[in-house]
């Protein structure tokens, strides 16, 4: 078995470091598109110099962003390259959309660097509402692409042939002998898919996999992540903006830092109040459509059990019961005695066929384990995943509700915050009785917490939650990973690892000087920009 | 369908290279403008360093942007090369993405330390700055050499299994990543020489000019090598450029070599603002040719072996029917993605938003 530990752990920090810069990516323009409205309306100055301040800091941090979504996007196809296959079909049109999205992103965000104070307000803020919109596209189309990888939309029953409590994945839209030809070619061979897609002629021997290339953009499960993810990366953005300026006021008692502070705070308030709400029940239904087994890890559920609130939540009705592991266990029974043989002969593969085809793909099969592959009982892989999926489940229920805690720490921080430096009848009393003049950088901290952890944890679930798979129910991280031994190893995972830490240390801490060093940043410009 | 996404990696290929001969030249320039001001105690050297610094700016995050785009584009559209490449060229395809993450804190550090530490430590980061850009290709053009004349592919097909390092083995490796820099350095000069002439800053722009001469020079004997090994170890590109199809374009690039020869040495002994601007112009198009050659003239195969190669075809994506309306609807936003850029740069090069206040 090949080891992928260590290059996991390293994807998952490559991840979590670009999750970081893109939050400020799309959450940094909402605040500076309301500064600048202020500005607008006010001619307060206090406004456009934070805007240019924030401005700045985004403009390193598009580039941080940039880095490391080059080095996921690399690590895809270099540490995962069984990922290209999907690539080049199921997520060709997601990532490729994301291609005009991803350029426009930086085209219109350097014009709006070079002209913001040169050309009047109100056509900055749709320079940089035009950047924002294709960032959001970006973020939506990246995550259409990791939600095919949560929910492989377009492969129909596929998954639940190999495990019955699965559900289908849309109308088949994909060649289903092709894609169990190549699985057992990959299980048979004992080697990562790379090891079939890189020789020359194989794509087009294979021929077509998938016939609707749009499958991946009409996944129920990438609507509501989308909502979720984006709404999520935009309040971490925002949370962090603020938390700042609270800070600033709170150490320098300038009221030009309370007035930043105000203008985000309803912003933050009104997507806390949609994203937690609406966009989480919405992701929650289409884990528990999806997902059965994230869903029993997040709910601890090794046996099935009821509780009327959450089947109330997840199903629409209490009498419910929530499925756990035994259940679904109980259905990997149900194949009885079949083996992959029989599955890959129901859609026509037989023995010969798949040792031929392999041939022609550049393949030498030993019949032997060709033979050995063919005869694994179902029930037997079944059970055997669900197992491994069940080792995860006390991290993932732990992990969920913490982050349903800390949910709710930045949803009470995010009203009160608002009520802090509002006049909301009881409760702006109330929030500064309790916190007094601390309530901004105590509040704004509270909806750090409740904004970064949430996301921090969110992100884990989401992930683990669908192992051991990478696409879920169909391929194994083992069968997608490179073939070349020393990237699998510790050894190299520490040396990236060490890399990327340094290089995103060492961004946030530029990122801290830009914020602090406002004049070095306009001698960029002639005139600094003077509004 | 193999023409089209052949065409569109072309397209992308270019305009990444175009982009990333002004910012690696440019970095290199400020980062050397800024040692030598320290040594020599040349403090206006200074202002040749923050310029250059200026220009690279405003074209490195969209040179990069180009970069990503390409990777998307071999991943889709070429899988099995792809496949191959991240295999084989594990170590190389390596360099160049740690040199991607070293160069842009690099030149925000660079940037944001300048009068707040000393003048060697100063230095010192922009060097850095400025030899990751040259690590970056150093890592990519393997692709390039592998392609033309195939030294670690051919190692794995052999043997099934390639060393980390086979690819700089490779002669034309070496002689194509020594013409790539020296072309680099010398566009990142002729465009230094062209945005000082429009300050009307005549020293910047004569330093401009000797640094785009001076490469230009080196670069010249470097494409006669390049050439001229092609004629043993890549002869199908060598007879398409040389008898063939793509006879014309390089004619066109040594005419155009030529021409820039003249126009940077008269513009630099006779001080000529007028010649800077077709100077720039010309030693980008010289980059654009030069590249179309290296890139083009493989059609129709993609992987050259001698006086043959390995089809587009072989590489291609067959696992889907492409969807053209996406690729057409992507590639009219691409292009509007680069007007919108081209205004920016607009402002921030010739509304001289970008330029020191006087």
């Amino acid at each position: 078995m090949i080891s992928i530990d260590s290059l996991l752990a390293l994807s998952a920090f490559g991840v979590y470091c670009h999750a970081l810069f893109v939050s400020i990516t799309l959450g940094f323009p909402v605040a500076i598109m309301a500064l600048l409205f202020r500005y607008l309306k006010t001619g307060e100055e206090d406004y456009f110099r934070a805007a240019k301040v924030m401005t700045w800091v985004l403009a390193l941090n598009f580039a941080l962003g940039a880095i490391t979504g080059t080095l996921v996007e690399f690590g895809l196809v270099q540490a995962w390259p069984g990922t290209i296959l999907a690539i080049a079909s199921f997520a060709f049109v997601p990532l490729a959309l994301e291609l005009l999205a991803f350029a426009n992103e930086i085209a219109f965000l350097v014009l709006f660097i070079v002209t913001l104070g040169r050309i009047r307000t109100s056509l900055s803020i749709v320079i940089l509402a035009l950047y924002w919109i294709f960032a959001v596209l970006s973020g939506v189309l990246i995550t259409a692409v990791n939600s095919w990888l949560v929910s492989p939309w377009g492969t129909g029953s596929v998954p639940h042939a190999l495990y019955p409590f699965m559900p289908e994945f849309g109308e088949n839209a994909a060649d289903v002998q092709k894609l169990v030809a190549i699985k057992i070619i990959a299980l048979a061979s004992g080697l990562p898919l790379q090891a079939v897609i890189q020789n020359p002629e194989v794509a087009e021997k294979v021929g077509i996999i998938l016939r609707d290339p749009y499958a991946a953009l009409f996944d129920s499960y990438a609507y509501a992540s989308a909502l979720h993810n984006i709404s999520a990366a935009v309040i971490v953005g925002l949370s962090i903006a603020v938390f700042a300026y609270a800070l600033k006021w709170h150490k320098k008692r300038d009221e030009g830092y309370l007035k930043v502070v105000k203008t985000i705070s309803p912003v933050i308030l009104i997507i806390f109040l949609l994203q937690p709400t609406i966009f989480g029940h919405l992701m929650g239904e289409a884990v528990v459509e999806y997902n059965p087994t994230k869903f029993a890890m997040m709910e601890g559920a090794h046996e099935t059990f009821y509780n009327p609130l959450i089947s109330l939540v997840a199903y629409g009705d209490p009498s419910r019961p929530i499925v756990g592991f035994d259940e679904l266990k109980r259905r990997c029974e149900e194949h009885g005695d079949k083996k992959l043989g029989d599955l890959a002969l129901a859609v026509g593969l037989s023995q010969e066929t798949i040792l031929r085809t392999a041939k022609d793909m550049g393949v030498d099969l030993d019949k032997r384990k060709t033979e050995e592959i063919l005869n694994l009982k179902l029930r037997e892989i079944c059970l055997s995943d669900v197992s491994r999926a069940e080792a995860r489940t006390t991290l993932i229920h732990y992990a969920y509700y913490t982050k349903i805690a800390f949910g709710i720490i930045g949803f009470v921080s995010a009203i009160c915050l608002f009520a802090g430096l509002s006049r909301v009848p009881l409760l702006s009393r109330l929030v500064l009785g309790i916190f007094k003049e601390r309530a901004p950088v105590l509040l704004s901290f509270g909806i750090l917490l409740g904004s970064v952890i949430p996301s921090v944890l969110g992100w884990y679930v989401r992930e683990v939650g669908r192992k051991p798979w990478t696409v879920y129910g169909l391929l194994y991280p083992e069968e997608l990973v490179s073939v070349v031994g020393y990237a699998r190893s510790a050894e190299f995972a520490l040396f990236m690892g060490t890399v990327i830490a340094m290089i995103v240390l060492f961004g946030i801490f530029c990122m801290y000087i830009i914020a602090t060093r406002q004049r070095k940043s306009e001698e960029l410009i002639r005139g600094g920009g003077n509004g | 369908m193999v023409d089209l996404p052949f065409f569109i990696l072309g397209f992308a290929v270019l305009l990444h290279v175009i982009f990333v001969s002004i910012t690696i030249g440019t970095g290199w320039i400020s980062a050397s403008s800024r040692l030598l001001a320290y040594i020599r105690g040349d403090h206006e050297l200074e202002r040749i360093s923050k310029d250059a610094f200026r220009i690279m700016v405003v074209f490195e995050l969209f040179s990069g942007v180009w970069g990503t785009i390409i990777t998307v584009i071999l991943a889709g559209f070429f899988p099995a090369l792809t496949a191959l490449a991240t295999n084989v060229l594990f170590v190389p395809l390596l360099i160049a993405l740690i040199s991607i993450m070293i160069r842009i804190p690099s030149i925000a550090a660079f940037w944001y330390t300048w009068g707040r530490i000393g003048p060697r430590a100063h230095s010192a980061i922009g060097m850095l700055m400025a030899v990751s850009g040259f690590a970056i290709p150093f890592g990519f053009r393997t692709l390039f050499s592998e392609i033309n004349s195939p030294a670690a592919v051919a190692q794995f097909i052999s043997s099934g299994a390639a060393n980390p390092f086979a690819a700089y083995a490779s002669a034309v490796f070496w002689i194509l990543y020594l013409h790539t820099i020296f072309a680099s350095l010398s566009v990142g000069g002729f465009v230094v020489a062209y945005l000082m002439s429009r300050e009307g800053y005549s020293r910047g722009m004569k330093i401009g000019y000797r640094y785009g001469l001076g490469f230009l020079v080196l670069q010249i004997p470097m494409g006669i090598a390049y050439w001229y090994l092609l004629g043993s170890s890549s002869q199908y590109i060598f007879e398409t450029i040389t008898f063939g199809s793509f006879m014309p374009i390089f004619a066109s690039k040594l005419f155009i070599v030529l021409i820039l020869l003249i126009l940077g040495i008269l513009g630099y002994t006779m001080g000529k603002v007028a010649f800077s601007k077709y100077a720039a112009l010309l030693s980008l198009l010289a980059v654009l040719l030069g590249e179309t050659m290296n890139d083009g003239s493989r059609y129709p195969f993609f992987v050259i072996i001698g006086k043959s190669g390995i089809p587009i075809g072989s590489f291609a994506n067959f696992y889907i029917e492409i969807p053209l309306t996406a690729v057409y609807v992507i590639l009219a936003f691409l292009i509007m993605s680069i007007l919108v850029f081209l205004i920016a740069l607009f402002y921030a090069l010739f509304r001289r938003f970008l330029s020191e206040p006087h």
